[in-house]
């Protein structure tokens, strides 16, 4: 029941936030870039259909690079707003187990980048559709792969719930920007090396990346979704027993 | 002796080597105001995070309502409001929307809104964005916060800082009808004698984290020495003439000497001492100790903690 109350009052405070705007930001930015290539590509294979290029390729740039930054301002902004006017003292202060917060802000942070993921997963078949209406050459491409879209959509989010999980209890032990971008930035960069490496497959910036690669995918749902419960579980233990000095 | 709405045990807190609350034993009577005392620095808001359960006690214990609070934190708290420092509010948000989000961690009615907003008079501002908001409708916004729960006890911490004049006035007033119109307990922490003595019936007063006195406005008066401020041109001669004639000089500030005395009659028997000398005294006055005289006076006169208000925390 508190858990309820403080989601609903986590809604509120998204009202008129960088943080509820930066979902329809990126994956726009994405859909972009991608009908772009289609529009202004000269010549296609001859075998080329787009519905099986497309999603994967979009869905690809959003797993490695667009998915983290995104988390990560996120999570930045939606705990920002708690350290801007030091509002963890009279969040604590008030008869709600800090738990409640804590999971609260988890959640909210997941439900935002599972709505912008499925923003990018809309925009996919809108630039499908309108790259086909462009370009008479893609006119055989088939039916939309409604499916498979929303299964890989899924699929990333579900793994990157490791990568929220870190970034929530960054962003929420340390104030300002600073720590968790560098955090977020040391991550994405580092999967770079990861990525060809055998830790890669269990590298948490990688996850979502893992889903489209051949025998890492199911590591990468599990390894997102219980590492990402049990980060949650021991974030969550440190904030509950944390003095609130400012 | 009354109810006891917090006790405090033995509490205390260090940071490091630095002891910020050193076996703080509070107890603050049910109704009317209650005034925490001390300079910057002295543990109020430390003790006060303790009370809150913000931050845990090194040793030392909390009670609110006659419960402790380890381990009934969350229903204890539905009978408590808390305003510690300056107000946390959210700038983007307008006064309403504020209020709504802690109205819904609370559960809260929502009638309960524009109650808070009437009290602290917001009512008109509430649909404005708090950036927009002065200092003093933040203040006031924090303390309808505090009060969206109807709580039995209200926790401000220095909620004047800050402010300016009408501002300080305007909350002081509102804090002074609380204990009448909405049968709160007030706890208010101050460094300022002069805010705390228009409003409060009991006082403690804490320096460097101990308890120096806790009882009665009244009885603190009563033990406090007068000072009669003395304006003579022969600072020297007049200097050695009180002291040789049994006078206690506390301090001499710009050609004024600052005399301790205990009767009304002390400023009549000084001036006719001085006359007699032949020494001119072209002011005399009676001042109120400062806030630095008490602690001063405290400090060295009291080597422990002396409490007047309720015996029944002895007992316990």
């Amino acid at each position: 029941m508190s858990l309820l109350r403080a989601l609903h009052a986590e809604l509120l405070k998204l009202k008129r936030t960088l943080a509820f705007r930066v979902i329809f930001v990126l994956p726009f930015l994405v859909a972009t870039l991608q009908f772009f290539i289609a529009w202004r590509t000269k010549k296609f294979p001859a075998d080329f259909n787009i519905w099986d290029s497309l999603p994967l390729s979009s869905m690809q740039v959003w797993a490695v690079f667009m998915l983290p930054l995104l988390i990560t301002l996120e999570t930045a902004l939606l705990n920002g707003i708690e350290h801007s006017d030091r509002q963890w003292k009279h969040l604590f202060a008030l008869p709600v187990p800090r738990y409640s917060v804590y999971f609260a802000k988890v959640i909210v942070a997941q439900a935002l980048i599972l709505i912008s993921t499925f923003i990018l997963a809309a925009l996919i078949v809108l630039v499908g559709i309108a790259a086909i209406s462009l370009r008479p050459e893609l006119a055989n491409a088939g039916p939309v792969p409604y499916g498979w879209i929303v299964k890989h959509a899924t699929f990333v989010w579900l793994a990157s719930w490791l990568i929220i999980a870190i970034h929530t209890w960054v962003s929420v032990r340390w104030s300002g920007f600073p720590i968790p971008l560098g955090t977020g930035i040391a991550g994405t960069f580092f999967a770079l090396f990861a990525a060809s490496a055998a830790i890669g497959k269990y590298y948490p910036w990688l996850l979502p990346m893992n889903i489209f690669l051949e025998g890492r995918g199911t590591a990468a749902l599990v390894l997102g979704v219980a590492g990402g419960i049990v980060a949650v579980l021991i974030g969550c233990f440190e904030f509950v027993r944390r003095d609130v000095l400012n | 002796m009354g109810e006891c709405l917090i006790e405090t045990r033995g509490l205390t807190r260090r940071f490091g080597a630095r002891v910020a609350v050193n076996d703080l034993n509070l107890s603050v009577p049910a109704a009317g105001v209650y005034g925490f005392l001390g300079p910057n620095g002295a543990g109020k808001t430390t003790a006060i995070r303790m009370l809150l359960g913000l931050i845990r006690p090194n040793a030392g214990e909390v009670r609110l309502f006659g419960a402790k609070v380890a381990g009934n934190r969350a229903s204890l708290m539905r009978r408590v409001g808390a305003l510690v420092e300056s107000p946390s509010l959210y700038p983007h948000l307008t006064g309403r929307e504020n209020l709504e989000v802690t109205r819904r961690l609370l559960g809260a009615p929502r009638n309960l809104i524009e109650l808070a907003l009437d009290t602290v008079r917001l009512t008109q501002d509430a649909n404005r964005r708090v950036r927009e908001y002065s200092l003093g409708m933040r203040q006031r916004l924090g303390l309808a916060l505090a009060l969206l729960n109807k709580p039995e006890l209200l926790i401000l911490d220095e909620p004047t800082n800050g402010l300016d004049p009408a501002g300080i006035h305007e909350m002081r007033d509102l804090i002074r009808r609380l204990p009448d119109e909405f049968g709160v307990t007030v706890f208010l922490s101050s460094h300022l004698l002069s805010e705390v003595e228009q409003i409060a019936g009991h006082i403690g007063i804490i320096h460097e984290g101990k308890l120096l006195f806790q009882g009665p406005l009244a009885e603190l008066q009563t033990r406090q020495q007068t000072q009669l401020i003395v304006g003579v041109k022969q600072l020297d001669a007049a200097s050695e003439c009180l002291v040789n004639a049994g006078w206690t000089i506390a301090r001499t500030i710009d050609g004024m000497i600052s005399v301790l005395a205990k009767t009304p009659d002390d400023a009549a028997r000084v001036t006719r001492l001085l006359v007699d000398q032949q020494i001119d005294v072209f002011h005399i006055a009676q001042a109120q100790p400062s806030l630095e005289d008490i602690f001063l006076t405290l400090a060295t006169r009291t080597s422990r903690i002396t409490d007047h208000v309720v015996a029944a925390g002895a007992s316990r």
